[in-house]
């Protein structure tokens, strides 16, 4: 629904990159590695937390 | 311990640093890892009493949520684990509630970072709560832990041998960590983690140095990373001293 807070797998904090990773390589077309490089995000436990986050408060807001 | 031991940092920022412990057995290598992860205490929600929250995720949600949001950590001593802080947040839809709009009731407790987003609120939506943060350690929940990927490698020594036959086709020969040449100090990502690159021709042997480990330690921005290695470091210590009073006679 919203992104996680912390990285599953190590415990660093992802959701501080979400919203600028979002405008760059969601709705920009920035390389989604190299934003992730720029914004500090090394290990893959916590790149996949960020690529493969789907936010989904607009999609069960309607439901309420 | 009686031996002597020496500290050398390879890479050193506030919430990410590499340093060479010389002179620690692996046991004790292993406890300082431990005591990083599990037994430096640290600042994090752990309370939350909703006043209202019309928004599309349950209140246990949200306050895992901000359970797991960072909180800096006072100075050793401010505070014991039975004190608590209250922070609030209250914010109107259609806005995003943030980690930064906490607000504490004490300076030394704060947000670490401000950017987390908690909740997406749309029209007519609201978050009112007041949060309780307590002083825990890892060990009793993860939100609690200060250390992130915490680990060490023995530091290694590379050894070059003869040239490669010439007609030999060679092999790449990936190291990770750091290797000591000469008494200098030279992360592998300096060459590509590729020996070959750095000694092109060469046959080489790689051998761990006895007693020697680069620690790779990181913070979920609680503290910085001195300030997580000597209370970790303080923790075994106390410990220790705890069992030597307890076992006497």
């Amino acid at each position: 629904m919203m992104v996680p807070v912390r990285c599953f797998t190590c415990g660093n904090v992802v959701g501080e990159h979400w919203e600028e990773f979002k405008a760059r390589a969601r709705d920009g077309d920035e390389d989604p590695a190299e934003v992730l490089d720029d914004l500090g995000v090394e290990r893959y436990c916590c790149r996949r937390m960020l690529v493969s986050h789907t936010d989904l408060v607009d999609v069960v807001s309607p439901y309420q | 311990m009686t031996e002597e031991y020496d500290v050398e940092f390879v890479e050193r920022e506030d919430r990410k640093a590499r340093f060479l412990v010389r002179g620690v057995t692996p046991a004790f290598a292993n406890g300082i890892r431990r005591a990083m992860i599990a037994d430096v205490p640290t600042m994090a929600i752990d309370t939350v009493r909703f006043v209202e929250n019309s928004s599309v995720m349950f209140d246990e949600q949200l306050a895992l949520r901000l359970g797991l949001v960072p909180l800096t950590t006072p100075p050793e001593g401010e505070f014991t684990e039975d004190d608590t802080v209250t922070l609030s947040i209250d914010v109107e839809g259609p806005a995003t509630a943030y980690s930064g709009d906490l607000v504490s009731s004490d300076d030394l407790v704060q947000p670490a970072d401000e950017n987390v987003p908690i909740i997406e609120l749309k029209d007519d939506q609201r978050l009112e709560a007041e949060a309780d943060a307590v002083l825990n350690r890892g060990k009793d929940h993860a939100k609690h832990q200060g250390g992130v990927a915490v680990g060490y490698r023995h530091l290694q020594r590379v050894e070059v041998g003869d040239d490669v036959p010439e007609f030999e086709e060679q092999e790449r020969r990936i190291v990770r960590g750091v290797i000591e040449e000469d008494g200098e100090l030279v992360p592998t990502s300096e060459f590509d983690h590729d020996l070959t690159n750095r000694y092109p021709g060469k046959e080489v042997r790689v051998e761990d140095v006895p007693n020697a480990f680069v620690f790779h330690v990181e913070t979920d921005g609680s503290f910085t990373v001195d300030e997580l290695v000597t209370r970790a470091v303080d923790s075994i210590e106390a410990r220790a001293i705890e069992l030597e009073e307890a076992v006497q006679l």
